[in-house]
């Protein structure tokens, strides 16, 4: 009996481990945006060149990859960056919409735009 | 304590419940991905869709979904549902697996070369179609599990194989499943390129209506299995290089050729390997199970082998009803066998029961040596008359009670004679109890050299009980040879005993209980015997040989030693012509003889010996005077006196 329950007990560690709860299926396009949709009876339809899931759509030619998730990666398009990148910027502006130089940026979350991409950042 | 185990199984179940997993259906092919094997699923140009390897063009995609499905690793489902099938293949073995349905006809390519998370793909069979079938490819050892599947193909195989790798073809507990093929140019029900096990507890029904049952280009080996063979235009199984049945119940009937048959795959035998590895032998090996088989076919064999057969336990059940044919190809007249071997056999264990009919059958046929030892257990019986024809150009079967004149003028390959155990090499019996009749010939015969060892050994015949066509030696054993016809044991070479126990018993006239061809030596230094008709050409007796001038048919008789211990009860046979006088002898010294005993203890010799007995009444014994013993006494002729025995 011992050795029942050492098995089940291990084989529940061990399906524990593979049945992480991935409650969302997130899908990325090629601009790195990504979408999260709940997997609760989810189904993926495609017709013609738009894949649907839940309620977002999506233009196949767009999207470069789906992943299963624990949480909610939606994003609003805008990335996080660090200083490296700030030497690319071409506009900054804070979160009221003020365009601000490099020089004039203090604690708080900026929006900086670069040629190819549009990022956030946090200033500590 | 069960408190606990019902909480960990509850949580296990709400567990596996609670995963999720991404259905891919593409037509009626099904692939599931759970959640925690997919990682990042890329979509490529807005083409195709690539998980787990897996490479799905999105317009051929039916629908996907995201549910708890479970998923068992490596297990691709396919389901027969009339007309039509589905299959359901997991998520981990996608990227080597196409399935191709057409109706219910189903076809699987494979690609994977090695195991897939160390361990090999299972094809699971379900549902009922009368019109389907399954055609398994690839190049890696794979499992087709029978899971509650009846599957007909009107026009072909059921289960076509052409993977060359070894498929475990299993049907699982507790399920019965049946396949059935149809016309067609396939070899089988059931064909396998590649090695087959044929395993699993559960049932497996083979209705073979064009060639064979089953199949394999290479070995078959059967475990555990419930193998029911109901019909077969050729042979119930067929396969090359090796045949081993480990366990399990196969019983075969409705054959039109053998019941099962082993061939050499190549052209020269690699001999007996370690645990068979790249064995090629056409050997066949019974190592446990019950096996039973029922031919019917002219000329048609129970168990066949190229090569050597080799049991060591099992039981072994084999009826052949056929009649004799004329083989055109061998030009030969040939019957049927319940086991035949074209190598050597050795039966080492197992009961084997063993019942041919039809005109010159065969219980055990071996064209070379038989040796049987141990814990054999063997019955074997044929009832058939002997088989001839006039000529290699009439060659109308023809059968005779006895032989004669016209049939000992034959050529060889114009006659066979229905033989209880015939062995072409020598046969060697050290142990085990066998139990041989035949009607119309030996019941036990050997071209060559006969040893016995040990052993209990019963064997009659209206013919010689036992015969050699070379020496025969006995050290051992206890034999009851019984003829009603004929000699008792006949050597057409010298006869040498010099251990065992022996009852021999002869028809009348001419016949002898103990019996060495004209020219050659009779030479008893040892052993119990007790011989109805006497001996014959008794060159060399050590001690002196006693006779009973008269016995009594079916009385039971006490045979005693010097000591007056019992050497053993036996039952004189109630034979119509038994010979006379009953020869005596022990190498002991002086020996009684007590009739009218009842016998107890262990029984032997097919119920004529026991290892007890009590009461009788003593018989009278007399110097053994017979005019056919050399030297016409007591001890040997030809200058070897009965206490110095050359050896």
């Amino acid at each position: 009996m011992k050795k029942l329950v050492v098995f089940l007990t291990m084989m529940m560690g061990t399906l524990a481990i593979h049945a992480a709860d991935y409650t969302y299926l997130t899908f990325e396009t090629t601009d790195g945006a990504k979408a999260s949709v709940s997997v609760g009876n989810l189904t993926l339809t495609i017709s013609g060149t738009t894949l649907t899931a839940g309620s977002q759509s999506f233009t196949l030619s767009n999207l470069s990859k789906m992943y299963f998730s624990t949480s909610d990666e939606t994003t609003t398009g805008i990335e996080e960056i660090t200083n490296a990148a700030l030497d690319e910027a071409t506009d900054i502006y804070d979160l009221q919409g003020h365009k601000v130089t490099k020089e004039q940026m203090r604690k708080g979350v900026y929006i900086v735009k670069t040629k190819n991409r549009t990022y956030k950042m946090v200033v500590r | 304590m069960k408190r606990t185990l019902l909480s960990i199984l509850t949580l296990l179940l709400a567990i596996a419940a609670g995963a999720q997993t991404l259905n891919v259906q593409v037509g009626s092919v099904t692939y599931l991905f759970p959640a925690s094997q997919t990682g990042e699923m890329t979509y490529t140009d807005g083409n195709t869709l690539t998980i787990l390897n897996k490479v799905f063009t999105l317009s051929d995609i039916s629908s996907m979904t995201v549910d708890d499905t479970a998923v068992t690793d490596n297990l691709v489902s396919i389901a027969y549902n009339g007309s039509s099938a589905t299959v359901t293949v997991a998520g981990n073995v996608a990227q080597y697996v196409t399935a191709t349905i057409s109706g219910a006809h189903v076809t699987i390519a494979s690609t994977n070369t090695d195991a897939v998370d160390d361990d090999e793909i299972t094809y699971q069979l379900s549902g009922t179609t009368t019109d389907g079938s399954l055609t398994l490819g690839g190049s890696y050892k794979s499992t087709i599990s029978l899971a509650g599947v009846t599957l007909t193909n009107p026009s072909g195989a059921a289960i076509t194989v052409t993977n060359s790798k070894r498929i475990q073809l299993s049907a699982k507990k507790g399920t019965e499943n049946t396949l059935t093929d149809g016309s067609g140019s396939q070899k089988a029900c059931i064909y396998s390129k590649g090695q087959l096990q044929l395993q699993g507890n559960g049932t497996l029904n083979v209705v073979g209506n064009l060639k064979h049952g089953i199949k394999s280009a290479s070995y078959i080996q059967i475990k555990n299995l419930t193998l029911n063979i109901t019909s077969a235009v050729g042979d119930g199984i067929n396969c090359e290089e090796y045949f081993l049945m480990k366990s399990g119940a196969v019983n075969i009937s409705g054959t039109q050729d053998d019941g099962i048959q082993c061939d050499l795959g190549g052209t020269a035998s690699t001999g007996e390997t370690t645990d068979h590895e790249d064995e090629d032998t056409g050997n066949m090996y019974f190592e446990g199970g019950t096996l039973t088989i029922s031919t019917t076919a002219a000329a048609s064999k129970g168990i066949k082998a190229d090569g050597d057969v080799n049991i060591s336990d099992g039981t072994i059940n084999v009826t052949t009803s056929g009649s004799a044919t004329w083989d055109s190809d061998d030009a030969e007249v040939k019957a049927c066998a319940c086991l035949s071997a074209d190598g050597n056999a050795v039966i080492s264990g197992g009961t084997l029961t063993l019942s041919s009919s039809g005109s010159g059958g065969k219980g055990i046929s071996v064209d070379g040596t038989l040796t049987i030892s141990d814990n054999a257990n063997i019955n074997a019986t044929t009832t058939g008359a002997i088989a001839y024809c006039s000529s290699s150009s009439n060659t109308t079967i023809k059968t005779a009670t006895s032989t004669n004149t016209t049939i000992e003028n034959l050529n060889d390959a114009l006659k066979t004679s229905p033989k209880a155990i015939k062995v072409d090499g020598a046969m060697t019996i050290s142990g085990g109890n066998i139990v041989a009749s035949a009607k119309c010939h030996e019941a036990i015969e050997t071209k060559s050299t006969l040893k016995i060892s040990g052993g209990y050994i019963y064997a009659e015949s209206n013919d010689d009980a036992i015969n050699s066509a070379s020496s025969m030696t006995i050290t051992g054993g206890y034999i009851y040879a019984n003829s009603s016809g004929n000699d008792a044991l006949d050597a057409n070479g010298n006869m040498t005993i010099s251990g065992g126990t022996i009852v021999g018993v002869a028809a009348s006239g001419a016949e002898v209980g103990l019996d060495a061809a004209e020219g050659y030596t009779l030479s008893i230094t040892g052993g119990n015997i007790i011989a109805i008709g006497g001996f014959e050409n008794t060159n060399n007796l050590s001690g002196t040989a006693y006779q009973a001038s008269s016995y009594t048919k079916g009385a039971w008789y006490g045979f005693y030693n010097a000591s007056g211990t019992l050497i053993t009860a036996f039952k004189v046979p109630s034979n119509s012509n038994m010979g006379t006088p009953m020869a005596v002898y022990t190498s002991t010294g002086t020996p009684s003889l007590k009739s009218g005993v009842t016998g107890s203890g262990t029984s032997y010799w097919n119920g004529n010996g026991y290892s007890s007995c009590s009461g009788g009444s003593t018989v009278s014994l007399s110097s053994y005077t017979n005019s056919g013993m050399g030297g016409g006494g007591n001890q040997g002729g030809g200058g070897n006196p009965g206490g110095g025995p050359g050896r």
